[in-house]
């Protein structure tokens, strides 16, 4: 008689998946019709500046109602008024190109290549009329970053800094209402830095994790909960290719292999999923896609075999969708790493809190990360606040719940790299709660 | 840069060293088109089929269009005026709702000028 293993017995109960209805919303992202005519950045931070000063000065009446506005070249010495402009922070450790043809090649100490923050920072405010250096010590220069947008208010000093009184940034941007929660749990799973083809990637401990969500392990209660899964997101550094191969030399044909074997083996895995249910992809730093952001969706000719089915989708980063009217926005890890470079912060989640409250998903491109120089666009400015914010390839898992002022509620969450940790990341969609799933293949309990 | 042909870096070049020439008005109302097609043509012809093409305006008609088009390249208020053509500058600041100014448009929309970039697209 055969006896189904998995049921353990008695008539197979056949467990449905759930759906959810999904909109992908990465429109903005998509480098379409984009040629690059030899333009410069300076494009990119004038419709920043346009987009974001507009919305200041909306903001400014029920801020500070009785002072009046100004540019850079409009300040008046010891006259109170509010300006608003992007943000320069000007770092003594930060790598300039400049450095290798400076004559006195002794005075450049040792930075530690994590981060460049010196108490010697100081931040300057600059518009297109010009810039002004900031004094005072109501800002602390290690909270700030450069491209970033802001009005303050202060005055002129007789040195010609500005010095600051009062800061006022855009704060959270309006969030459509969450749908009312509906009665049934639906869980959606991210999973980051798999880094395939690298030393750390233990095939046996992701095979578990893609078991678990197919529903081919665990009783009768495990499979139910699996059941409930409708989405999986695996947000960026899916593989690691040998960066010895990556140095522009022909590669011996033995050594081709290790180009391709870590995309054949993703394509595997990603085949058994996808033939489970919607699979996201995005990219990371360690895949091949571009390297500048936005990252464009990996190719779909590097998957062959999943590509078949109409449930991989192949995403941009950031990444930003809809599943059953919840918003997420996310990206691989980029922009708070660059953040975690160049400022300091209690952990990576003030860091996203902090994305958010300046309404730029990545202040810091294109100044120190690579991004594209558009010519009439930032697709990086946050227009409507997510109900989910994830961030890909962390150390470790965390996650809180943000409140804005104007009622909206963010859930925020740091997904860590899988080959090191183990751990897939769970979020139920009826009440944005999360929490870890951790893998292990070590015997010692 | 992308935008200037060979043969345009190279008329720089002859007149006068190595300095930014300021050439005559008309040259740069020929747009890049003229650059590239005509690398090999004697300069000054392509000054004169560029003459032509402004629907035989006098010079001094077609130089007023060109510095009213040159005052707009610097007008801050519309952004950076380097790696977009005028036209697509133009077609910027209408949408982010700058009000460009409608004269700019009606210069730009009936002459070759409107696929041309900024004055100082080149040499910077």
């Amino acid at each position: 008689m055969k006896v189904d293993v998995e049921m353990g017995g008695g008539s197979p109960k056949l467990l449905e998946r759930k759906q959810a209805v999904y909109r992908n919303l990465d429109e903005g992202y998509e480098i379409h019709g984009e040629k690059y005519k030899g333009q410069q950045y300076s494009h990119i931070y004038f419709t920043r500046l346009h987009y974001m000063r507009n919305l200041l000065y909306s903001l400014v009446p029920k801020w500070k109602p009785n002072l009046p506005v100004n540019t850079v070249l409009g300040l008046e010495e010891e006259k109170e008024c509010i300006i608003a402009g992007t943000m320069y922070k000007h770092m003594k450790l930060k790598p300039s190109i400049l450095d290798e043809y400076s004559k006195e090649r002794s005075k450049v100490p040792l930075v530690k290549p994590h981060n460049f923050v010196h108490p010697d920072d100081h931040l300057i405010l600059e518009d297109e009329s010009g810039r002004v250096k900031l004094a005072g010590s109501l800002l602390d220069p290690s909270a700030f970053v450069t491209g970033i947008v802001v009005a303050l208010h202060g005055k002129e000093t007789s040195e010609g800094k500005f010095f600051v009184l009062d800061m006022l940034e855009a704060g959270l941007p309006p969030q459509i209402e969450q749908p009312p929660s509906s009665t049934e749990d639906k869980y959606v799973v991210f999973v980051s830095g798999l880094s395939i083809g690298s030393s750390t990637f233990n095939p046996l401990q992701f095979q578990l994790l893609v078991d678990h969500i197919t529903g081919h392990l665990g009783d009768e209660n495990e499979q139910t909960i699996a059941s409930q899964i409708v989405h999986f997101i695996i947000a960026g550094n899916s593989v690691q290719i040998l960066q010895g191969l990556l140095n522009g030399q022909t590669i011996a044909p033995r050594d081709q292999a290790a180009l391709t074997e870590p995309i054949k083996e993703l394509d595997i895995l990603l085949n058994q999923l996808a033939a489970a249910m919607p699979v996201d992809i995005m990219p990371g730093p360690s895949d091949p896609a571009n390297f500048s952001l936005p990252q464009q969706p990996l190719n779909r000719c590097l998957f062959p075999g999943a590509s078949a089915y109409n449930t991989f989708i192949s995403c941009t980063n950031p990444h930003q969708f809809e599943l059953d009217d919840i918003r997420f926005l996310g990206t691989s890890g980029q922009n708070i790493d660059d953040l975690f470079k160049y400022s300091e912060a209690k952990n990576k989640l003030e860091f996203m809190e902090r994305t958010l409250r300046w309404r730029h998903l990545v202040p810091t491109a294109p100044n120190t990360l690579g991004c594209y120089p558009f010519t009439d666009k930032d697709p990086f400015l946050i227009e409507s606040c997510p109900h989910v914010y994830f961030v890909g390839n962390q150390d470790k898992f965390e996650t809180t719940l943000l409140r804005g002022s104007d009622n909206q509620s963010v859930r925020l969450i740091c997904i860590p790299k899988f080959c090191e940790t183990g751990v897939a990341v769970m979020l139920n969609l009826r009440n944005l709660e999360c929490h870890p799933l951790c893998f292990s293949t070590s015997l010692n309990v | 840069m992308a935008s200037v042909g060979i043969g345009g870096f190279y008329r720089q070049k002859k007149r006068g060293g190595g300095g930014v020439a300021k050439p005559n008005p008309k040259r740069s109302s020929t747009g890049k088109s003229a650059a590239i097609a005509l690398s090999f043509t004697d300069p000054d012809q392509s000054l004169v089929l560029g003459a032509i093409a402004e629907h035989g305006k006098t010079a001094s008609a077609v130089a007023f269009e060109e510095e009213r088009l040159r005052q707009f390249d610097l007008d801050m208020r519309y952004g950076p005026c380097l790696g977009l053509s005028r036209m697509e500058r133009w077609d910027r600041a209408a949408a982010m709702g700058l009000n460009p100014p409608a004269d700019v448009e009606a210069i730009l929309l009936k002459s070759s000028a409107a696929a041309a970039d900024c004055h100082w697209e080149g040499r910077i």
